[in-house]
């Protein structure tokens, strides 16, 4: 935590401070400049980079959200058939979502990498977007169906008693109180895609294309800007999904602990 | 009837699944059938001829068979060994760390004291990170000339000179394994919590009157009640260690020389610095089967050890 503390402190500090012996735990004057620097309200020497910061941001934005909204829909509906039927295949589909689970991402970036040239999905969101339900899908079916099972089967059963196909019970009745399950499920999921680094820095490599995280990264490799600057972007950067997790803790932890328990 | 039922709800699941399961197909299996493929080819980006599948507007390159030619030379290359070699004490120091610091805060967070709510709804926030900000954080904690570690340091007189964390391969790589736990531990604590939330207070009552002290009750009743977490704590951070890639590349870049290069690290630099797609499938396909031999073996070990006792 404390190290979080001092990022956010190297980044209202002015770089000379930081370099300066003997050291200060507090900067001996604050600046708002580093901020104003990477949302291009100040010009200075690297603005170029600096201005990618909130294009990069928007397109964090929109792939999450399409992903955990994708995720929602597809993997809760799965989640749900995996907890409450029985049916030929369950045992052998569950098995290969557990192996998907255990398989490294990066094994599948070259083929995506050729057939996305070959799509021209190269450096469009659509393709990040195919790419992350591939590490996403599998957790959210997994997380979904643990919290599934600890809803009452009898919800379900009184439903059907009343008059509703499998769908509506599981449409009108069962989904409206899976409220928690949904906001673990889909604050896990967007917290993951906001994050993801690799396969972003990979596949979307044009300027203007790509997401938050290789933005950062790429602005930490430049020599000419200042750490004070990079760590004003990094904390930017890390709030939403800090606030996100601080916010919605309670409902994923349930979540979490559930799917990986289970597992 | 009953069988007509049992067949719909049969039905029903499967229209309830495949969406998912077909997702799952196109973004995973196909891609990892496809990528297994590359690694027996003499893959090349600039070629735009030869073998291929159509379909329609469509053209996926399959380019030329080469048998196992990529692994016999990427098995042949040292890097490759050294880099394994690397990697299996990245990886074990990673998860010894991360599964001893994760059970100890969890230890902690049990008890009872005044701090604990905070701490606890602040413990997933280096978890919640992107590690490209994690690397960040630590790089202005540890760098040579700006690190407010070293300047501490300075200050307080323990040193004479700044610490250069990342000039030498060693104290790099542990440094990586540690900011990496960092990052990692709190969501083992996290499982740990859960574990120990749902053993009964009636073991620990009973240890109690049988005359067992605070570790003997961690011994022989939190312990053995955590060993299906243990297992899983394991698997999760070997797995996340064998992959650890994006904390290398703000931290290390695989350096200085190849000291930091783990597997992960040289199947993506081959593969995507130098685009030599076949050899760099071939590597991540020898790490996939690490992974997934790991799992395998954690599995046997743990569960074989106590399914016994029921």
């Amino acid at each position: 935590m404390a190290a979080l503390a001092w990022l956010f402190v190297t980044s209202i500090s002015y770089q000379k401070n930081l370099l300066a012996r003997p050291f200060h735990l507090l900067p001996p004057d604050v600046t708002l400049d580093n901020y104003r620097m990477i949302l291009g309200l100040v010009r200075f020497h690297a603005e170029g980079q600096a201005a990618r910061m909130l294009a990069s941001m928007w397109n964090s934005l929109v792939v999450g959200l399409v992903v955990t909204a994708v995720n929602l829909v597809v993997g809760t509906t799965a989640g749900y058939a995996y907890a409450r039927f029985r049916f030929a295949g369950k045992t052998l589909s569950l098995f290969a979502l557990l192996f998907t689970r255990m398989l490294p991402t990066i094994v599948l970036v070259p083929a995506f990498f050729l057939v996305f040239r070959a799509l021209g999905l190269q450096n469009t969101l659509t393709g990040l977007v195919i790419a992350y339900c591939s590490f996403t899908l599998p957790f959210t079916v997994w997380i979904m169906k643990a919290y599934f099972e600890t809803i009452p089967g009898d919800l379900d059963k009184s439903a059907l008693v009343d008059g509703c196909n499998r769908f509506q019970a599981y449409w009108l009745v069962v989904l409206p109180v899976s409220g928690p399950g949904l906001v673990a499920g889909g604050a896990f999921t967007f917290m993951l895609c906001w994050n993801e680094f690799v396969v972003a820095q990979i596949l979307n490599t044009r300027p203007g294309t790509t997401t938050l995280p290789p933005v950062i990264a790429g602005m930490n490799g430049q020599i000419n800007i200042d750490y004070s600057v990079i760590a004003a972007s990094g904390f930017l950067g890390a709030l939403p999904a800090v606030i996100l997790v601080l916010v919605f803790q309670k409902y994923m932890v349930q979540g979490l602990t559930a799917g990986s328990v289970k597992g | 009837m009953k069988t007509r039922r049992a067949l719909s709800e049969s039905a029903v699941a499967w229209l309830f699944v495949a969406p998912a399961l077909l997702a799952i197909g196109l973004v995973v299996a196909f891609p990892l059938v496809y990528s297994l493929w590359l690694s027996f080819t003499d893959v090349n980006l600039l070629r735009a001829t030869g073998p291929a599948v159509e379909l329609g507007a469509l053209r996926i390159p399959l380019f030329r068979w080469i048998g196992t030619r990529n692994y016999t030379q990427v098995l042949a290359d040292p890097l490759y060994w050294d880099s394994l070699w690397r990697t299996l004490y990245f990886v074990g120091a990673f998860v010894a760390e991360a599964t001893v610091v994760g059970f100890a805060m969890a230890l902690v967070l049990n008890e009872r004291f005044p701090g604990r709510p905070l701490l606890r709804s602040l413990l997933l926030v280096p978890w919640s990170l992107s590690r490209i900000v994690v690397g960040l954080l630590w790089v202005g904690i540890l760098d040579f000339e700006f690190g407010a570690l070293n300047g501490l340091l300075l200050r307080a007189g323990l040193v004479d000179s700044a610490i250069a964390f990342f000039k030498e391969g060693w104290s790099a790589l542990n440094v990586l394994v540690s900011v990496y736990m960092w990052n990692q531990a709190p969501f083992a604590t996290l499982l740990f919590l859960a574990g120990m939330q749902s053993i009964s207070d009636d073991l620990y009552a009973a240890a109690e009157v049988d005359g067992a002290g605070y570790w003997r009750r961690l011994w022989y009743v939190t312990l053995p009640a955590l060993r299906p977490i243990v297992f899983l704590v394991l698997v999760l951070a070997t797995v996340n260690g064998f992959l650890m890639l994006d904390l290398i590349y703000v931290l290390t870049m695989g350096g200085p020389g190849y000291d930091t290069t783990t597997i992960s690290w040289h199947g993506f630099k081959t593969s995507f610095t130098f685009f030599k797609f076949g050899p760099g499938t071939a590597i991540l396909y020898t790490l996939t089967a690490l992974c997934l031999l790991m799992t395998v073996v954690y599995h046997r070990l743990v569960l074989a050890r106590f399914e016994p006792e029921g």
